[in-house]
């Protein structure tokens, strides 16, 4: 029942997409693109899109943590089930001790993410908006639609992982100290003595660079990771939808919104995943036979 | 798309390669800001009305099951020890109970041994008098019919000799007839 439920969903929603793109739409941009500006701050259509999906995450926050209650049902039992599940998947990569002060940076990112491109792909995103004419137009890309999907925008995926850079420096300095964040870059790893020690040091001095140009290109990795995972799916679904012509358009993309629907989730965890090593790397004590010393 | 794409990149050949991708893909600091903003009202929204008050709740509710753990271990512990005092004291009330019927059997032994004895004495003494009445019955019965043999003796002889006996006469012809029966 489900399957046929979810099944029909995404049909009903690739017909209603196809629909509403058929006739105006000419391509996808790779930028997001400017809908509103006021004065010198410009509103695109991919910050619209997080706008709506930050204050649809909110209001279902609001709504499920109102009225708690200990034994919980319904939207609190959901949300506790999402909250507690990802807490639990990020305190078995991170520790008991650093998801306590980080959990709120990966569970955001998780959740803005996966709604966010689930948002992205509901019928009307990319399909609604309005021609432009006149001069200085340019002739491929006439149409303006309201909303974009809000990862096919580098700024907003840059942002996410940049703000991400930040706070991994300022939680690695914190959780190593600032001598123990160089030594956990350059210094080598393992005892050494004698001429093999001054080897050694010279060797990982030179890994120390590589992981420094590796960390200093982790968020641009990122960024890009996650727009062009999103902006392929959305020019995936938009050339399928341009290809089934004005009454056929919207059987071909329908195969690919299930794919969307799983390429939406697995990049939000590839996101919070890779971020959550990055930092569980930096502060990474080699403590772990000592725990687990402790916990047999 | 692709063709966008690859038109845009001869036209921002001046601004190198960083250049040409914040063109292409119109990254801009206004933007960029925005959306960091963006992001952070969103995780700091997040961290106070679902985070935060979830993993209050989810610890509270894992202190409440470890409290209700606790407590109860802590009632298993009292019913083990109460049932311990409990099996204690029936143990002890058996006991009680035992020597109360042991006491009580003996008690109970000796009385109807010392009533038997009573009536073992009680009916002696009863065989004791009625024997001793039974004698003086007998002696007396026995001197009565003495008496009376030797008067019929005496009758019988003052008859067939004709003379009138004397008194030693009787008493002698009495004696002789009473050990001849007796002898």
């Amino acid at each position: 029942m489900r399957f046929f439920l979810s099944t029909s969903i995404v049909w009903l929603f690739g017909l209603i997409s196809a629909f509403a793109g058929s006739e105006t739409h000419d391509h996808l941009p790779a930028n997001a693109e400017e809908i509103l500006r006021l004065g010198s701050f410009v509103v695109t259509n991919s910050m619209l899109m997080v706008w709506i999906v930050a204050a649809f995450i909110i209001i279902v926050a609001q709504l499920a943590t109102r009225k708690m209650t200990t034994v919980p049902s319904g939207l609190q039992n959901f949300v506790e089930w999402m909250v507690e599940s990802l807490y639990n998947f990020l305190e078995g990569i991170l520790g008991k001790q650093l998801v306590k002060r980080t959990f709120w940076f990966f569970g955001t990112i998780f959740i803005l993410i996966l709604f966010t491109n689930w948002f992205g792909l509901i019928p009307g995103v990319g399909t609604f908006g309005w021609q432009l004419s006149g001069p200085g137009v340019d002739p491929h890309d006439t149409f303006r639609p309201f909303l974009r999907g809000g990862n096919a925008d580098l700024n907003m995926t840059a942002a996410m992982a940049f703000t991400f850079a930040l706070l991994w420096f300022y939680w690695a300095v914190t959780e190593n100290g600032l001598k123990g964040f160089f030594a956990h870059i350059f210094a080598p790893k393992g005892k050494f003595s004698g001429i093999m020690s001054l080897m050694m040091l010279v060797v990982f001095g030179f890994v120390g660079v590589l992981e420094v140009i590796s960390i200093l290109f982790r968020p641009v990795a990122l960024s890009f990771r996650l727009y062009g995972n999103i902006f392929a799916g959305e020019n995936i679904l938009e050339n399928m939808m341009l290809m089934g012509g004005k009454y056929l358009a919207w059987l071909p993309p329908l195969p690919f919104y299930f794919l969307e629907l799983l390429v939406g989730l697995i990049q939000a965890l590839v996101f919070m995943l890779l971020t959550a090593v990055f930092l569980k790397l930096i502060c990474d004590h080699g403590d772990h036979d000592e725990e687990s010393e402790h916990s047999h | 798309m692709m063709f966008d794409l690859l038109a845009a990149v001869p036209a921002a050949e001046s601004e190198g390669v960083v250049g040409e991708i914040m063109k292409t893909f119109n990254v801009t600091w206004s933007l960029f800001i925005s959306q960091c903003v963006s992001f952070l009202i969103v995780a700091l929204l997040l961290k106070k009305f679902a985070f935060g008050p979830i993993q209050a709740m989810l610890e509270e509710r894992r202190s409440k099951i470890a409290a209700g753990e606790e407590k109860l271990k802590r009632i298993e512990q009292q019913l083990a020890e109460s049932e311990a005092t409990t099996a204690a004291a029936i143990a002890k009330a058996n006991d009680e109970a035992v020597r109360l019927i042991n006491e009580a059997k003996q008690g109970a032994a000796l009385f109807t041994e010392q009533k038997a004895q009573e009536a073992i004495a009680s009916a002696q003494q009863i065989l004791v008098k009625a024997e001793a009445a039974a004698k003086a019955d007998r002696d007396r019965l026995s001197s009565e019919l003495k008496r009376e043999f030797g008067r019929l003796v005496a009758a019988t002889t003052s008859q067939v000799t004709g003379k009138v006996l004397t008194a030693d006469d009787q008493k002698r012809i009495n004696e002789d007839a009473l050990a001849t029966v007796e002898g």
